[in-house]
């Protein structure tokens, strides 16, 4: 079932466009890849797929039936994410159980099954261990882990991650691509990933599409 | 010192925005934000003098101007994501001169120039301390209330946004509560002190503080200690209540950046101590 579609997409930044009549659509429940080479508008096609970019022409629209008749919740993990302000006073437990807020009320209190959910993210990326050490001092690869067990905690049903794996070692991302082939597999996620390595991460992947200038 | 009436309305009025401003500028420090107070006390001090060459109410029209002025910002922040400062840095040269030159122009402005970028804490009236009071507890409880969602957007306003927060009234309304803040204090403790008021305590907890919540606990038990610290201090020694207040947060945030310096070198020391009589094994 198709979950996201865009038909004959056209965006730009200034007065050029960097997208020229995209057509694509993402079916509910693959795990699928986006690559292509530096500056082939890959971001930009994740943030119209998100709408926090809206197009110049053509359409974007979201299934919600794709998602059992309710709203899909998205788990986004931007590119820069991770280098956040190494002073944000904050340790990785903490922000970790800010994923859970989108789903608590405003005066609702962060019970057990929240803090269930926080401790699960966390020994999903391997970072349970860290929990209480202060975001700042973490390398780059831990912090882009930390952002995806956010993202996680946020019980999404679709996530999608804009070059996860910056700042990780070989071993840390063949553990992702595992992750989140397990959590398509085994819990009917959506994944779109923007990759680099799509040489790696192929074998996890369910399709590709390469963007091109 | 508090057998003097105008001392009972000086601490009450330190209290208020004790609680209040310190919170406030953790959220600005993290959010880049730092030269909005500066910039909104300057703009509101613009209203001030626009109300009094107008006849109108002063204290209402340097309210009125700070609040838009808040949305103001916030709009060109989304305008110019980029060179977000410069906008800023704009509308605070014109506040001061337009505040210069109507200021200039009033003949019958109630106090002085110099009082406006100082203050005078100890001559707060009645009505300053209700809208002080009235100010702190809609802040106190806007950031208890929307702690989570700000909480989000101050760490990423995109993931907040695909999250569910409503990122652009959020934003509005915070910027709303800068200004409704800044205009509150500004004839209190001055244009020139606002931002100390919200920036050295938030600076100081910022540098020292594990975790998020503590950062504001920080901050707001250095803005009250600093407070109450300088207007004693002001009182016996005989010194501007304002400039006092700075000082005596200048040196908390000194003490507490040395503080961390020394526990730094210190923790170095001791794990190179332990490396190397691990080697010698």
């Amino acid at each position: 079932m198709i979950l996201s579609s865009m038909q004959n997409v056209v965006f730009g930044y200034g007065s050029e466009p960097v997208v020229r009549g995209l057509s694509l659509d993402v079916y509910a429940g693959e795990f699928l890849g986006i690559t292509g080479e530096n500056g082939t508008a890959k971001t930009t096609v994740l943030k119209l797929l998100l709408g926090l970019l809206k197009p110049w022409s053509g359409t974007v629209s979201l299934n919600e039936e794709a998602m059992d008749g309710g709203r899909p919740v998205i788990g986004y993990v931007p590119q820069h994410v991770a280098s956040f302000n190494s002073g944000f006073p904050s340790k990785v437990a903490e922000l970790v159980r800010s994923g859970c807020y989108s789903r608590l009320g405003l005066l609702e209190r962060f019970g057990l099954k929240q803090s269930a959910i926080v401790e699960n993210s966390l020994k999903q990326v391997g970072m349970w261990e860290l929990r209480n050490r202060r975001i700042g001092e973490l390398s780059g690869g831990q912090k882009q882990r930390i952002c995806i067990a956010r993202a996680l905690a946020q019980e999404p049903n679709v996530l999608i991650l804009d070059e996860p794996t910056t700042g990780m070692d070989a071993a840390s991302r063949i553990e992702l691509y595992e992750l989140m082939h397990h959590q398509v597999r085994r819990h009917g996620f959506t994944v779109i990933m923007v990759t680099h390595g799509v040489e790696e991460a192929g074998a996890y992947l369910d399709r590709v599409i390469a963007l091109e200038r | 010192m508090f057998a003097y009436e105008f001392m009972h309305r000086a601490f009450w009025a330190g209290t208020f925005l004790g609680l209040s401003a310190p919170v406030l500028g953790v959220y600005l420090m993290l959010r880049r934000q730092v030269l909005m107070a500066d910039t909104l006390s300057h703009v509101s001090l613009a209203g001030v003098a626009l109300g009094t060459f107008m006849k109108w109410n002063p204290a209402m029209t340097g309210f009125a101007v700070a609040i838009a002025a808040g949305l103001l910002v916030e709009q060109l922040r989304r305008t110019y994501r980029t060179y977000s400062e410069v906008p800023v840095a704009i509308m605070m040269t014109s506040g001061l001169a337009f505040a210069v030159v109507l200021m200039s122009l009033g003949t019958n402005l109630s106090k002085s120039f110099s009082s406006y970028l100082f203050g005078s804490i100890v001559a707060v009236s009645d009505t300053q301390l209700r809208l002080i009071g009235g100010v702190a507890l809609v802040g106190l409880l806007f950031f208890a209330l929307l702690r989570r969602p700000l909480y989000n957007l101050t760490f990423d306003e995109e993931t907040a946004a695909i999250g569910g927060v409503r990122v652009g009234p959020l934003s509005f309304a915070f910027s709303v509560l800068t200004g409704m803040t800044v205009a509150a204090a500004m004839p209190v403790v001055g244009v020139l002190l606002v931002s100390a008021l919200m920036v050295l305590p938030a600076a100081l907890a910022l540098r020292i503080a594990g975790g998020f919540l503590s950062a504001i606990l920080i901050a707001v038990a250095a803005g009250l200690t600093g407070i109450y610290g300088g207007l004693t201090a002001s009182y016996y020694i005989n010194t501007p209540p304002g400039g006092t207040i700075a000082l005596i947060l200048l040196v908390f945030l000194l003490t507490g950046i040395g503080c961390k310096r020394l526990t730094l070198i210190v923790r170095r020391g001791s794990r190179r101590h332990k490396k190397e009589k691990g080697s010698y094994k």
